[in-house]
């Protein structure tokens, strides 16, 4: 899910290629510094992921996974679902996603995994070329799914696929939970240490938890300088720098990144700046972004004098890693892995949502009806219901998908979206 | 040895009600692994919501247009009223959608009817999995005692020798099928199976044993198969395959031979003995079972009941197992064995053009 990162840097790259209108430019604020530093730090991820093997060992790792672990024995980590959003962003997911349906995949499963398995399948990527993995790391706390699409991979390679099994909060985390997380964590890491061929360092690995815990507060800090208003930032920017904390957690240059991101915000902030030119309505957006739409969106949004300013998915890296911790980092990360929003029931998630409705000052949400992320979307409407009945929050649910165009309609979204507009604008 | 009443399933209302009068519990269950000796030792009958019929209007406020029918159609369930007679609700951790429905049910619906869950680990398992499996049975019957009644340790062991003797008492019908001594087509044995779904253990083992004790007639030498998959939906399949003279000599359904598998244990505890026959289950795609896994098992099925080719019935959306199917596909044609794929919903009969492919398929088989 939380993949937006390197992969829409492919994306982004698209959307500053095309020079928007004169009258499209004045919709928006003068655009970030940083973003030329976030193009260079992942294209050069990407870069030398080429090279990565045989010089280190590689390891394709969900979004949702602690990585922090991994790093500490030096693999090189690929984001398949990173991959997905790139490719997603860059238009090519139904054309990515049909090879994997000529290989008997269905059209109904997630197209993060239907494009993956097209790489796999193909080695087709507009990244030049993704390193082999030489192990699996995945992690169930964001989806099943991603378990069905790894083990699909692990078989197709033959190659081990370690699970980090977070049991899903119907309720409360139990701590029997956090026990069974702690001991899967401490089981890995003799698998890691043959993996890898490196013995397990105690204080690098206490070091990289505390690097990631500061990243990821830096994150937090970053999104809460659009609780001002006019917000320095889009939440179609975030998608995109929210990269380096999804891939690149737990390295310093990742958190040096975010430090002149939040520089530069608070600058903008300071200076009254806004993302958008006129945000006259403050949204939320829940779900995954719609890559092959977000140009499209943030024109039409801004048109109408409304910004984003909020939304359920780049929150999730902000939203629990104050949990980790130096100090007890097993027991740490499985609180901040298994306590994010995709693992929790809906309550949870509604409760979230109303929070972050209120301190974001939203007078609107748009939910994204992914067909592809089956956990991030039932369960929407109901969410939509209650929002409606406690907060009197007017919301639109758009259906689409995350990178397969042809689950996507203009002309039924804009009917939708239209409506909403109308409600908003009374 | 094929009694006419066995083929009459008991009216599952008043059955219901007359379990009720007697002082059972009643607990809805959702698809599929859940611990149901505990609940028969607490005195709680579980009733297992699969395929209810009918369409589903009043779920789709719910539930997006691209969720499975076993679902949607459970939620369409509860939401008309029809399981006002259940104590309470189960959920186990089937899947994301099934996850995401037990929170709808008990987060948004107001039923005021306790609604249960139960995590089970997933593969590929680890050192830790079996104390934490163990754990999520004793937070279970904790949270059921609280509710329903005491636990009788005495009634749990007998309720683990119950399970494996129907488990038992599966198999011997399956080998009876296989080996052409079962007189029952597709079409009544499988109802027959499926009253397991909500009878008392006693009474279902009591129908088993009535199947299998009785005088064996040989039937005719069908084209053997393996059916694989959730259920065996639509039930007009069934008919579809007795009338093409095939038989299902083999079977790793979610809702039968995946779940019904509770060996002889060396462990006095019966939940030592529950945790046991968990990590030792069939391959399941539910639970996370590696392709190789799986392919291997769905092999020596094929070749231990002759069956000539594998039938997967795929509910409509269902990721665990359509992620499944193209490898296990092209590794039974490796080893020489056809498969076929039947997407359907659940209980909309069988258009034209899956009888043509389920009638193309067979007739190949024969060739
Ligand atoms: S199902 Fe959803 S959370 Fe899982 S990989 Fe797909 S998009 Fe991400
Ligand atoms: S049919 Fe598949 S998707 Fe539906 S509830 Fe069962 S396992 Fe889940």
């Amino acid at each position: 899910m939380k993949d937006v990162g390197a992969p829409a840097l492919i994306g982004l790259r698209e959307l500053t290629r095309k020079k928007r209108s004169r009258s499209q430019s004045q919709l928006f604020g003068p655009p970030l510094e940083c973003t030329n530093r976030l193009k260079e730090i992942m294209t050069r991820h990407y870069y030398l992921a080429r090279f990565a093997t045989g010089a280190k060992p590689v390891a394709w790792v969900t979004s949702g996974a602690p990585v922090e672990l991994l790093r500490s024995f030096g693999f090189y980590t690929i984001y398949p679902e990173n991959h997905g959003a790139l490719v997603g962003a860059k238009k090519q997911g139904a054309a990515m996603c049909s090879i994997a349906e000529s290989a008997g995949y269905s059209p109904d499963l997630c197209s993060y995994a239907r494009i993956d398995l097209a790489h796999t399948l193909s080695g087709k990527t507009p990244t030049g070329r993704l390193p082999k993995p030489d192990l699996l790391f995945a992690s169930n706390n964001i989806c099943q799914t991603i378990t069905y699409w790894f083990k699909a991979i692990s078989y197709h390679y033959n190659i081990p696929l370690i699970l980090f099994d977070t049991p899903y909060n119907y309720t409360e985390l139990a701590q029997t939970d956090i026990n069974y997380m702690v001991e899967q964590l401490q089981q890995m890491i003799p698998i890691l240490e043959q993996a890898s061929e490196r013995k397990f360092n105690n204080s690098k690995f206490a070091e990289i938890v505390g690097r990631a815990r500061e990243t990821s507060l830096t994150w937090g800090a970053i999104l809460a300088t659009m609780r001002n208003s006019p917000a320095p930032m889009t939440i179609f920017e975030t998608f995109f720098h929210l990269a380096p904390i999804v891939s690149l957690r737990g390295l310093p240059v990742a958190h040096d990144y975010y430090q002149i991101l939040l520089t530069e915000l608070e600058e903008r902030v300071r200076d009254g700046i806004g993302a958008t030119s006129r945000e006259v309505k403050r949204l939320m957006w829940d779900n995954i972004a719609i890559w092959y739409k977000v140009r499209d969106h943030s024109i039409q949004f801004a048109e109408q004098g409304m910004n984003f300013v909020t939304a359920t998915y780049t929150n999730a890296w902000a939203e629990t890693t104050q949990h980790l911790d130096i100090n007890n980092p097993f027991e740490s990360m499985a609180k901040t892995y298994s306590l994010v929003i995709l693992n929790n029931n809906l309550d949870y998630r509604l409760k979230l949502m109303q929070r972050l409705i209120q301190e974001y000052q939203v007078d609107g949400l748009v939910i994204h009806s992914a067909r592809s992320c089956k956990p991030y979307s039932v369960g929407q409407y109901d969410i939509k219901r209650k929002l409606y009945q406690e907060l009197k929050i007017p919301a639109v649910i758009i259906d689409g998908d995350i990178t397969d165009e042809r689950a996507y309609s203009d002309e039924q979204t804009k009917t939708r979206l239209d409506a909403f507009f109308e409600i908003l604008g009374n | 040895m094929a009694d006419q009443n066995f083929k009459s399933e008991p009216n599952r209302i008043q059955y219901l009600n007359e379990q009720k009068a007697q002082g059972r519990y009643l607990l809805g269950v959702f698809p599929a692994l859940y611990p149901r000796e505990i609940l028969w030792a607490l005195n709680i009958l579980p009733v297992e919501i699969w395929d209810p019929p009918g369409t589903a209007v009043l779920a789709n406020k719910h539930l997006q247009p691209y969720i499975c029918p076993i679902v949607r159609n459970g939620l369409e369930l509860i939401l008309r009223g029809e399981t006002d007679i259940v104590d309470g609700f189960l959920f186990p951790h089937t899947c994301d959608s099934l996850q995401n429905l037990a929170s709808i049910v008990n987060d948004h619906l107001e039923l005021n009817k306790p609604v249960f869950s139960f995590y089970h680990p997933k593969m590929p398992y680890t050192a830790a999995t079996q104390k934490f499996y163990r754990a999520q049975l004793e937070i279970l019957i904790n949270q059921l005692t609280s509710i329903f009644s005491p636990i009788d340790t005495d009634r749990l062991t007998e309720c683990l020798r119950l399970s494996h003797e129907i488990g038992r008492q599966l198999n011997k019908i399956f080998k009876l099928q296989r080996t052409n001594q079962l007189s029952f087509s597709n079409s009544e044995y499988y109802p027959i199976l499926r009253q397991g779904e909500f009878l008392w253990p006693e009474d279902y083992l009591k129908l088993l044993n009535e199947i299998t004790a009785g005088e064996t007639i040989p039937s005719k030498p069908d084209t053997a198969i393996v059916l694989s998959g959730i259920l065996p939906n639509p039930v007009e399949i069934l008919s579809l395959l007795d009338k093409l003279n095939v038989k299902v000599a083999a079977d790793d359904l979610l809702n039968n031979q995946r779940r019904f598998y509770l060996p002889q244990s060396k462990f006095s505890n019966p939940l030592d003995a529950l945790t046991e026959a968990y990590l030792k289950r069939p391959p399941c795609s539910t639970i996370g079972t590696p392709i190789s896994e799986r392919l291997n098992h769905l092999i020596k099925l094929a070749i231990g009941s002759k069956a000539k080719g594998v039938v997967f019935l795929i509910p409509k959306f269902c990721e665990p197992e359509l992620f499944d199917l193209p490898q296990l596909k092209q590794g039974l044609q490796k080893a020489g064995i056809s498969s076929l794929v039947i997407e359907t919903e659940l209980n909309c009969g069988l258009t034209g053009q899956l009888t043509t492919r389920l009638e193309a398929f067979i007739e190949m088989l024969g060739n």
